[in-house]
């Protein structure tokens, strides 16, 4: 018999977590069965319409939004969201939605139903580190990563605005350190935690992308971090799929691999490695954790 | 119009665009007192030919023009850096979100139309297959822009990574997505919807 969930969730993981992140999914269902946290997928999900709805059309990136929160009602538990983009965008929709009422109307027009705003949209981080709580994950470890050097990459996203987050202090966070260092590893100190990597430039502008991210891996190197630890597929694939670009753009030699943040929980917690999805990253981690004894 | 000077009168004004930005955005623009806090902390202000306090300098004035002619609006990264550190509590990047739409409703030439073409393609493909089909959107792009060999390389890195996914699974709620854009086509003919 399986033994009971602890607490129980409904999941939506985000068009990025089905493709280009998929180590990103594979590592949070893995966790979180570690967990003994129930994820519990809502049916047929949409897109979010991530920056590109909200660009232009913001009641359009609403209402998608809006959509998705009452497809989450058919499943029970708070919503958690793994991408901090889908998380921006569905918290948004929910502070907006709630204020102004002009809006609420025209959403509810254009998905022919009441919206629904009841349920509490938490990001991975916010479940593990408040609901589950650092106490009973330190205890969960299983193998520390002891002289990991880790330097946590905020983004833009999970903490920006404050009042729609929620998540963290905006300027001076500090969740992120506080759950890796809960899995024994070290974070490093270092200048460009929450500037922006580029974002969706990346389709449009790729050299947009190996300046902003070029200075956040330059950073993390000179604060002597052996790796980058992040929450945002978009900044992933920045940041990683990126990086020999920005490697030869810049004449350095960064070889930095980019975790998720689930991927070091997740190894710290004993979930396999072959379930971490290591071997999607273009930046390959196995050597660093093998230097570390961590594989 | 970057360096051209600029004459302010009642004839080159136009207030009624910063009412509907302000409308469109729910922030005011005659807030800002000019403290240059937005551009200081803007990751994308060297890639702008106005930093952000300058657009709102410029929305200030009446000079809507210059605003949506320039590529500054479509290189906003939507990070939200300048509306929360702002300490007058003008929501830039929601002004932002309104000024790009004014741009894309007036279909106008745009300087930047790389970030409008992968913004097109990203919403049609929400419409056509209810999530994103990040595969589509990269190859259609490249064909659209004419740059056929960009990224050519990153494609089968991706592949034998097991992050791109050729085939596309159809969302079961894909009609509902449809119906939502044909209604916010519909309010917005009868004029109930911006």
């Amino acid at each position: 018999m399986t033994p009971k969930n602890v607490l129980n969730y409904s999941y939506y993981p985000g068009c990025s977590l089905h493709a280009s992140a998929i180590e990103f999914d594979a590592s949070t269902r893995g966790l979180f069965k570690t967990l003994r946290i129930g994820l519990h997928e809502v049916p047929d999900w949409l897109c979010c319409g991530a920056t590109p709805a909200h660009n232009v059309d913001e009641l359009l990136s609403l209402s998608l939004c809006a959509k998705n929160l009452e497809l989450s009602g058919k499943v029970e538990g708070d919503l958690a969201v793994a991408c901090a983009a889908c998380f921006s965008r569905l918290k948004t929709a929910q502070h907006k939605l709630a204020e102004n009422g002009e809006k609420r109307r025209q959403v509810e027009q254009a998905i022919d139903a009441p919206v629904q705003l009841g349920k509490p949209v938490k990001h991975l981080l916010e479940i593990v580190a408040r609901d589950f709580g650092l106490e009973r994950l330190a205890a969960a470890v299983r193998k520390p990563l002891a002289g990991l050097k880790v330097a946590c990459y905020y983004g833009c996203l999970l903490t920006r605005p404050p009042e729609v987050s929620e998540l963290d202090d905006s300027e001076a966070p500090t969740i992120m350190e506080r759950v890796i260092a809960a899995a024994g590893a070290e974070t490093v100190a270092w200048s460009h935690r929450m500037e922006c990597c580029g974002a969706n430039f990346t389709l449009s502008r790729p050299g947009v992308v190996i300046k902003l991210s070029g200075d956040i891996l330059a950073s993390a190197k000179a604060a002597g971090a052996d790796c980058l630890m992040v929450a945002c597929p978009l900044c992933h694939g920045n940041l990683d799929i990126r990086q020999q670009e920005i490697e030869e753009a810049s004449g350095e030699r960064y070889n930095l691999p980019v975790f998720y943040v689930t991927q070091l929980l997740g190894l710290a917690c004993g979930v396999a490695a072959g379930k971490l999805g290591f071997e999607s990253m273009i930046v390959s981690p196995a050597g660093l954790l093998k230097e570390k004894q961590l594989l | 119009m970057k360096n051209t000077k600029m004459h302010l009168s009642t004839r080159t004004m136009n207030l009624d665009f910063v009412r509907k930005v302000e409308a469109l955005s729910g922030s005011s623009v005659r807030r800002c007192f000019q403290c240059g806090k937005c551009s200081a902390g803007c990751p994308m202000r060297s890639f702008m030919e106005h930093p952000p306090n300058r657009i709102v300098r410029l929305l200030q004035l009446g000079q809507y023009e210059r605003v949506l002619a320039g590529r500054s609006i479509w290189y906003c990264a939507s990070c939200e850096t300048c509306s929360t550190r702002c300490p007058n509590k003008v929501d830039l990047a929601a002004i932002m979100d309104a000024l790009r739409k004014c741009s894309w409703d007036a279909k106008g030439p745009s300087k930047e139309s790389y970030v409008q073409l992968a913004n097109r393609l990203f919403i049609d493909n929400i419409r056509s297959y209810g999530r994103q089909y990040e595969m589509r959107l990269g190859a259609v792009f490249n064909i659209k822009s004419g740059q056929f060999l960009k990224d050519l390389m990153l494609g089968p890195k991706l592949l034998s990574k097991g992050k791109l996914k050729v085939f596309q699974q159809k969302n079961r709620n894909i009609a509902e997505v449809e119906k939502i854009f044909s209604r916010i086509e519909e309010m917005r003919r009868k004029g109930e919807a911006p």
